[in-house]
């Protein structure tokens, strides 16, 4: 590790002690469940898998296998030494089984998901047939967090263990087997596993399992056959088994297998049939590409290495297959882009932007803007390459999209303020512009390149390979090599022999030969018009105005000027285009010039002389095309041009919007201010000021209510106490302890070692939660008095109905009273979390972020990323591994929590405040909390600055430790000093999956080597080489081309530092803050919105959309709802009550209440007309017509009385 | 007395219900005889007309003419070709277009018998339908419309348990003293296991609700894994000293009497039982249905003169997600046209009866009214009766209750193997019989559209019990009453294969009216 990098470390853990000194001994004087900070920080893996686990030991047996040999092989390394008990406190069998289980998928998820607490149930020993014993294991849903390949681990030591202590193999009855092929079928239809083997081969696997998978019901859905089983508790689908099974042996069986090999204790020859497919019949493997077999044959082919241009006859241009997947489940009011691979649609151009990486994918905030601000930063898309989705960054160093305006212009747009200017007047999105890959997404998704397109990046290594010196180029002030002008680019493409140059290389490839001959002749005919100032350089090129060369002029995106009133469609930047369809201007001079003796008005006019003819074009240029022969030009221009031109947009990328972007506080539904209990005397508002005035009747003592709470009683032997529900006694102020007893026979019980409280005699769980009355109105004005506060600080106090933790410990209301004070809400642990979608960015400019270039030095930002000592705020300066940059909306939300936390702080524990922030400048260097959903560690990171996007900036590493990508995930941050004071395990709920998503243990630095593996597949360099660019055309494995990955600088000094980028941009927040689909208010707009968009884009078609919204989003809502009514449950209107069917009395029978339905006829039809009128605008299928039509007769039929049909106004007149 | 005449056809119209053309009553009144003519026009109006219209009173004439001439049958006279246009007695008017049949006319090869003329006596015929809802459907989807369902079945289904026992509401079994001997009739409203492996069943009528427990080593205990939930039942037990729950001692279901004797018809006539043709899905097996129309025309079939059809006339429209991938006409009104020619092809002679199934462009919600006037104007052959699912039709004494089938599905997922599977469907159908309810659970597969009444209750019992929908054939006599689940005119489909249903296709069951005797005629 560099200096500078351990320097970073040690001051982001000095600054986290001197946070946690505060805390501790806030924490020992206040009255929470426990008198200590309940985030114990890890400093690396090893200490995250023992905390989570709650095993001692592990830690240190970690620490010292990890170095000699892999994560893997150390799991069953700890196998062994639970089995023989060095490592964890185990008597039984079943317990050193579960223990070796438990940590093997802690330590392959690197102790940051719950998985290993929450995705393993039990172990437990049950006996074979014969008499024998074997383990079950219990999985439940979270186990899904591990992965495919820990799961299948997971298995393997438990196998191993059970060998290690001696005991047998698990003989599956053929019921179970049957009903392990059942079940997975059954989950798979239900909830969808990313693999679903076939029946043979569960059955194989199951017949073959050396330990029995079980776990618990997830879903409703029960199986048909093969219920009731003597060893399966349940006729449900057991999710967790489904994905173990499936996802983790039956998919990665060839990881495991490299694992068995090198054990002796265990044999699992079965693996090797499973992975040869000799479980069944042979289903011949026919998936070899072709493609790429074609495309090797053009390679070998060309020796010149010049593989694009030189391709066979019968071979077409390089194309990718064409993939609709994407656009499945549309959702009415989040659009469609462009449709697969589609003329119009976003180009794919590689790189990677500083903001960029790690599924994300870079947009011209231009298009942003004319796509009807559909997309902001931030927003998920569903793509169709080279991942699934990706979240949406702003990149304006690639190009714009070309739109026509009513006016009939054609332009470009590469400004995001002309997009809006323009916004209104568009007519036709005719491109989308570019739309930015990095080279990682690839490899990450294993997709072979995809052909690039010819973009400046490629352009210049071409021209120096065809002998310019483009250095000397570069440095010349007065060229501009990435946007020269014509006359320039015309001029090193005869000069050098090299491509024309990107800017005036044209899109070809999507215009027919035969349009191609047209668009040439109509070029010849055309005149060059100069200005009549005479000196606008080349004049004007005015071509005769048919809709066949129009749309040739669309398709290949020039900008022009069509007008069709005056015959004449004008062309200023024309030379280039003249050149490539292969007319020379000829200089000449017009007849009746040299009538004017004084040649003041002597015109030279210029003269296009078509060099060529239709039949001089080959047999290979006439047929050369995709989909059919003679659709792609570009041969054509090849053979006619003075120079060579390379396909400009081979590669288009069809996408959708997916999730819109998030930026906003993460709120229980209600709002949330304190975890103390009230029962419904809060009315649904769950207000403590309402319930400290609620009585039942007129005799009852306001305020009191009966509560579930845990019994606490004083351990002082000198006080004379009663039970209290608090944490402190309210008579000697001594910490108070959970008051455990055995329900049946009452006798007080202290917990054993392991915290289990059992009663000897009856052999029952021992319990401290009783029914208890309190009386709010007390407990409310006490809390009120100790913090100084008065009711009118507030709007209002929300506490819960009761609470769902194991010992229902509640919260001190004074917590709740500041936070109500200070408008913030609870999360169910306790703490106050703000939600934003991750975005990455590896390097940062002090302007965009809102701070000055002195708070960047404080920080120990010193030099920016050329090594250029940092003076101003333009410079761009490499982001560290855990700074982040925060949203507008959360550095407001942070600055309202660190008031409550300085108020808690001075108010509650009496001490001084901590934070003291006056404005939100002050918030940079400050501490915060990462955390992602569905794990149970955080990570700590620093704020280092501001964006007025809605989302969280932060580096790529940091994503991935918190194990979250950037492709529309988002996860919470929390201020550092809110989760040390106020988190507490007590609050979790008791229930499955209760553990997730709380800050379980924390860690204090990031290592490269133990995040997510997904952030080392993103590129860290500058430029990538022009290999790269001609292996794309071949559309060559990505692994074959180096470019160096994060990958390649683990566990060296640089593994923190040198993230470069191939594309610049300006701000990292530009377009719009706010994608529309989060600003158009009803379904109803969002979805007119959608529709409306779709008809101004070039490459959707309309009716495709109205078609999936369809079928995708409006029948499934109708068809789902009016089965949900005609099976549905009823509810108390009064209590809540529910019941499956309607009571024959009619009333509640628990409240004697009003008893009314959960889905009414407004709820079944109301997107019944819409549906229809949608149908109908946008000619769609009859098909889809007429199952409206049906639908609709059903409704009619079920809410409309025969005899008195609604009438119309006819009926009257 | 022309006017006086008018104004007796208008009054006797209204009294029935009617309203009336000015054309219509003039028409009626120029008759010879108006009475004789207006009883024959009311009974053959089409059950959803409310308006007497010209044209109705023109065929009623027309109709009555041919069955005068009927009833002295001309045998010199033979009808070219009978099966063209034999004119039924029940014509409403619309003439039957000619059969298409190009397969008409070929003999079946595997009877290998010559196409015949159907001789037909009509007067012998008697068909009534019962329990049709169409237009009858007064439910709007509120909470009470479910309630008064439920209430209605309780009640009906109550009636029939009562006389067996000396039942107390739940709330006067509430407040008896313990160690009682109680009885109670209600809805089964829970069942589940208790820890000790014992059953307690929950039965609920009008007043509440009250727990019964069935001891797992009682002989009743059986039957639980019978119950579906809200089927009526009634139980007898003693109170706990508690007086909390009640210990079952016996349990009685409504079920069909054994003591039930079915009806017979007085000639030898017969009636194929179809269902599930799938007309419009690739896998509809036309050369199975034009062997079993051209079977219809031969010797061997001269007795059958009615068909009956469970629904799933055509393949529908967004039965299921991509279903149009499987289509192979995917227009739904081109659906029923192809039907419409595929009914063409039976004997003009036959009475045709059929409800709709769950692939039927109709509510999917039980009741199922019959097909809506579009449907019905382009299923016009043969002039079939189309009415609700599920209705009853009496033929010539015959009681035949059709049902389409969906709550099948759920009678085989939830009762034990033996009691009910897919290989014998008639013994899912015995269950139904037994609680005398066509699709008991609610909130499970089955969908229910509340109505004024319970149409699902099984009031009556059939001679004959006629389902499909599961594409497996099977029938069986529970307690005398034929339960016959008749097969599909569709080879299997690919969900079909994935979930390895093997379906049988292209069978017609053939029921003797006069003896309930059952014969399989195989087209496939």
């Amino acid at each position: 590790m560099r200096e500078e990098d351990e320097q970073y470390f040690e001051g982001l853990e000095s600054q986290l002690e001197d946070a946690f000194d505060v805390a501790e001994e806030a924490k020992e004087r206040g009255g929470d469940p426990k008198p200590e900070v309940e985030i114990p920080t890890a400093r690396d893996m090893a200490d995250r898998v023992e905390n989570i686990l709650g095993i001692d030991g592990v830690a240190e047996r970690v620490r010292e296998l990890e170095g000699e040999m892999s994560r893997e092989e150390a799991a069953l390394e700890l196998a062994k030494d639970f089995a023989e008990g060095r490592v964890g406190d185990y008597e039984t069998k079943a317990g050193k089984v579960e223990g070796a289980v438990r940590t093997a998928v802690a330590l392959l998820t690197e102790g940051v998901v719950a998985a290993p607490i929450e995705g393993i149930d039990k172990v437990e020993i049950l006996t074979n047939d014969d008499g024998s014993e074997f383990v079950n294991v219990y999985y439940a849903g979270p186990i899904r967090s591990a992965g495919g390949t820990a799961q299948a681990l997971s298995v393997l030591v438990a196998d191993y263990t059970r060998a290690l202590v001696g005991m047998g193999q698990y003989n599956a009855r053929d019921e179970e087997v049957e009903r392990y092929a059942e079940e997975i079928g059954l989950y798979d239809k239900e909830t969808g596993l990313q693999y679903t083997p076939k029946d043979k081969e569960t059955k194989f696997i199951a017949k073959h399992m050396p330990i029995m998978l079980d776990g618990e019901a997830t879903g409703d859905e029960e199986v048909s056959g093969f219920r009731d089983l003597e060893r399966v508790d349940t006729n449900s689908a057991r999710g967790g088994m489904c994905l173990v099974m499936a996802e983790g042996i039956a998919l990665k069986a060839p990881k495991i297998q490299r694992y068995t090999r090198n054990l002796d204790e265990i044999d699992w020859p079965w693996l090797q049939d499973l992975i040869d497919g000799n479980y069944a019949d042979n289903e011949g493997e026919g998936e070899e590409n072709d493609d790429t077999a074609a495309d090797d044959e053009d390679g070998d082919g060309d020796e010149s290495g010049e593989a694009d241009d030189a391709s066979d006859d019968s071979a077409g241009p390089p194309r990718v297959e064409e993939s609709q997947k994407f656009l499945r489940d549309l959702i009415a009011g989040r659009p469609v882009f462009s449709h697969p691979c589609a003329k119009g649609g976003f180009r794919l151009r590689y790189g990677r932007a500083r903001n960029h990486g790690f599924a994300t994918a870079g947009v011209h905030p231009a298009a942003m803007h004319l796509v009807d601000d559909f997309l902001a930063t931030g927003t998920q898309i569903k793509t169709e390459r080279p991942g699934k989705a990706a979240g949406v960054v702003p990149v304006d160093s690639i190009e714009g999209p070309t739109v026509k305006l009513a006016n009939g212009d054609v332009r470009r747009i590469d400004d995001p303020e002309d997009a809006l200017e323009i916004r209104n007047g568009v007519e036709k999105i005719l491109d989308l512009g570019e739309y930015l890959v990095n080279y990682g997404e690839f490899v990450e998704n294993n997709h072979p390149l995809a052909p690039a397109s010819y973009t400046y990046e490629w352009w210049v290594q071409d021209l120096e390979a065809a002998g310019a010196d483009t250095q000397a180029l570069e440095d010349d002030p007065r060229i501009d090599l990435e946007f020269p002008d014509a006359e320039e680019a015309l001029e090193w493409a005869l000069e050098y022999d090299a491509p024309l140059h990107p800017e005036y290389t044209y899109l070809w490839h999507d215009i027919s030969v035969e349009a191609f001959c047209t668009l040439a002749a109509a070029v010849s005919h055309g005149r060059v018009e100069t200005d009549s100032d005479g000196d606008a350089g080349d004049g004007t090129l005015v071509l005769e105005y048919t809709e066949a060369v129009r749309d040739s002029l669309e398709t290949i995106v020039i900008e022009h000027r069509q007008r069709p009133d005056e015959d004449r469609l004008e062309i200023d930047e024309w030379r280039p285009l003249a050149h490539t369809v292969g007319c020379d201007p000829r200089q000449a001079v017009t007849d009746g010039a040299a009538l004017e003796p004084d040649g003041r008005s002597e015109e030279p006019t210029i003269d296009l002389e078509r060099t060529w003819s239709d039949e001089d074009l080959s047999e290979h240029a006439r047929t050369w095309g995709h989909e059919k022969d003679g659709d792609n030009a570009m041969e054509a221009v090849n053979e006619v041009a003075p120079f060579r031109v390379r396909e400009r947009a081979p590669t288009r990328v069809g996408n959708r919007m997916g999730r819109p972007e998030k930026s906003e506080s993460r709120d229980l539904s209600p709002a949330v201010h304190t975890l103390f209990p009230i029962g419904e005397a809060g009315g649904t508002q769950r207000n403590v000021a309402d319930a400290a005035k609620h009585a039942e009747t007129m005799q009852d003592t306001p305020g009191i209510v009966e509560i579930q709470v845990g019994r606490q009683r004083c351990p002082n032997p000198s006080c004379n106490a009663e039970e209290t529900f608090k944490n402190r006694c309210p008579d000697c102020g001594e910490r108070t302890k959970p008051d455990y007893r055995c329900p049946d026979c009452e006798q007080t019980l202290e917990p054993d070692d392991a915290g289990r409280v059992e009663c000897g005699h009856c052999e029952v769980e021992g319990t401290c939660v009783e029914n208890r009355e309190v009386d709010i109105n007390e407990e409310f004005r006490d809390a009120l008095e100790s913090v100084g506060e008065r009711e009118n600080a507030f709007e209002i106090l929300k506490g819960v109905k009761g609470l769902s933790s194991a010992t229902k410990i509640p919260e001190p209301i004074e917590k709740g009273i500041l936070r109500a004070k200070h408008d913030v809400s609870s999360f169910k642990d306790g703490t106050v979390r703000y939600d934003m979608t991750d975005l990455p960015v590896t390097s940062v400019r002090a302007s965009e972020l809102d701070v000055d270039v002195g708070q960047l030095q404080a920080l120990g930002y010193e030099e920016d990323i050329h090594g250029e000592p940092l003076t101003h705020e333009d410079q761009l300066v490499e982001l560290k591994v855990q700074d982040v940059v925060l949203s507008d909306g959360a550095a407001e939300h942070m600055l309202q929590t660190a008031d409550f936390i300085d108020d808690l702080l001075e108010q509650y524990y009496g001490l001084e405040p901590f934070y003291e922030l006056e404005d939100r400048t002050e918030l940079v260097g400050e501490l915060v909390f990462g955390m992602a959903p569905h794990t149970s560690a955080a990570t700590v990171g620093r704020v280092i600055g501001f964006t007025s996007a809605a989302v969280g900036y932060a580096h790529p590493y940091f994503h991935a430790a918190k194990r979250r990508n950037c492709d529309g995930d988002e996860d919470c941050v929390m201020l550092l000093m809110d989760g040390l004071l106020n988190f507490s395990k007590s609050f979790l709920p008791d229930q499955r999956g209760g553990k997730m998503d709380a800050p379980l243990v924390m860690s204090s630095r990031i290592d490269p080597a133990e995040i997510d593996d997904e952030a080392h597949n993103m590129d860290i360099v500058s430029q990538y080489p022009r290999e790269f660019y001609l292996a794309s055309r071949e559309q060559a494995d990505p692994e074959s081309v180096d470019i160096q990955i994060g990958e390649d600088t683990l566990g060296t000094d640089d593994e923190y530092t040198g993230f470069s980028h191939t594309h610049d941009t300006t701000d990292i927040a530009m377009g719009p803050d706010l994608s529309a689909y989060k600003t158009l208010g009803s379904m109803m707009d969002k979805m007119d919105a959608q529709l409306e968009l779709s008809r101004k884009l070039e490459a959707v078609d309309e009716t495709d959309v109205a078609e999936r919204v369809i079928e995708y989003h409006f029948l499934p809502d109708l068809i789902g709802n009016l089965r949900a009514f005609s099976r549905q449950e009823t509810r108390c209107l009064d209590c809540g009550e529910k019941f499956r069917r309607m009571p024959l009395t009619g009333d509640c029978r628990e409240c004697g209440g009003r008893v009314n339905l959960t889905v009414h006829q407004g709820s079944v039809n109301k997107y019944m007309q819409t549906a229809i009128q949608v149908a109908e605008e946008y000619d769609c299928r009859p098909y889809t017509k007429q199952r409206l039509e049906v639908l609709e007769g059903a409704l009619e039929s079920v809410f409309e009385n025969d005899k008195n049909k609604q009438s119309g106004i006819e009926d009257f007149m | 007395m022309p006017l006086e005449d008018h104004a007796r056809i208008v009054s006797e119209l209204t009294s029935r219900g009617y309203n009336a053309e000015r054309e219509a009553v003039t028409q009626l009144a120029a008759t010879d005889q108006p009475a004789a003519v207006l009883e024959f026009l009311l009974e053959d109006l089409p059950a959803d007309a409310l308006v007497v219209r010209s044209a109705h009173v023109e065929s009623a004439r027309s109709a009555l003419e041919t069955d005068a001439a009927a009833a002295n049958p001309d045998p010199a006279a033979p009808d070219s070709a009978a099966q063209t246009d034999s004119t039924p007695s029940v014509s409403t008017g619309t003439t039957q277009p000619t059969a298409s049949g190009s397969g008409a006319e070929t003999p079946v090869e595997t009877e290998g018998s010559q196409p015949i003329e159907r001789s037909v006596d009509h007067d012998l015929r008697d068909l009534e339908i019962a329990g049709d809802m169409t237009g009858q459907s007064t439910g709007t989807g509120e909470y009470s419309d479910f309630v008064t369902v439920f209430r209605d079945r309780l009640e009906r289904l109550g009636s029939k348990l009562r006389g067996r026992i000396n039942h107390r509401p739940a709330t006067a079994i509430q407040s008896m003293p313990g160690g009682s001997e109680v009885a109670m009739v209600g809805l089964v409203n829970d069942v589940r296991s208790t820890a000790s492996g014992h059953w307690l069943v929950e039965l609920e009528d009008a007043t509440g609700t009250f727990p019964w427990l069935v001891m797992k080593d009682r002989e009743y205990a059986d039957l639980v894994n019978e119950l579906l939930c809200d089927e009526a039942l009634a139980m007898e037990g003693t109170l706990s000293d508690d007086a909390g729950i009640a210990f079952v001692d016996s349990m009685y279901f409504p079920d069909v009497p054994r003591t039930h004797e079915p009806s017979t018809a007085d000639r030898h006539v017969q009636a194929a039982l179809i269902s599930d043709v799938h007309v419009g899905s690739d896998e509809f097996m036309a050369d199975a249905w034009n062997d079993f129309a051209d079977w219809l025309h031969t010797e061997q079939a001269k007795h059958v003169e009615y068909l009956l059809l469970a629904g799933d006339m055509v393949e529908g429209v967004g039965v299921y997600p991509d279903q149009d991938d499987e289509l192979e006409i995917i227009d739904i009104y081109e659906q029923y046209e192809a039907f419409n020619e595929r009914l063409k092809q039976v004997p003009g002679d036959l009475d045709i009866v059929m409800i709709p199934g769950n692939h039927d462009a109709v509510r999917l919600a039980e009741p199922q009214p019959g097909f809506d006037e579009r449907l019905r104007g382009i299923m016009s052959a043969h002039d079939p009766q189309i009415v609700s699912n599920p209705s009853t039709v009496t033929l010539e004494g015959v009681s035949v209750l059709m049902y389409h089938g969906v709550s099948l599905d759920e009678v085989i997922a939830e009762l034990p193997e033996e009691k009910a599977n897919y290989d014998e469907p008639h013994k899912a159908m015995y269950q139904l019989l037994k609680k005398r309810h066509v699709a008991p659970q609610f909130g499970g597969h089955t969908r229910l559209a509340p109505e004024e009444k319970d149409y699902l209750v099984i009031d009556e019992v059939p001679d004959i019990f006629h389902t499909g929908h599961v594409h497996k054939l099977g029938f069986g006599k529970y307690h005398n009453v034929l339960a016959i689940n008749s097969g599909c005119w569709q080879s299997q489909t690919d969900f079909q294969k994935s979930v390895n249903i093997d379906p049988d296709a292209g069978f017609a069951p053939i029921v003797d009216l006069d003896t309930l005797d059952v014969t399989v005629q195989k087209f496939s």
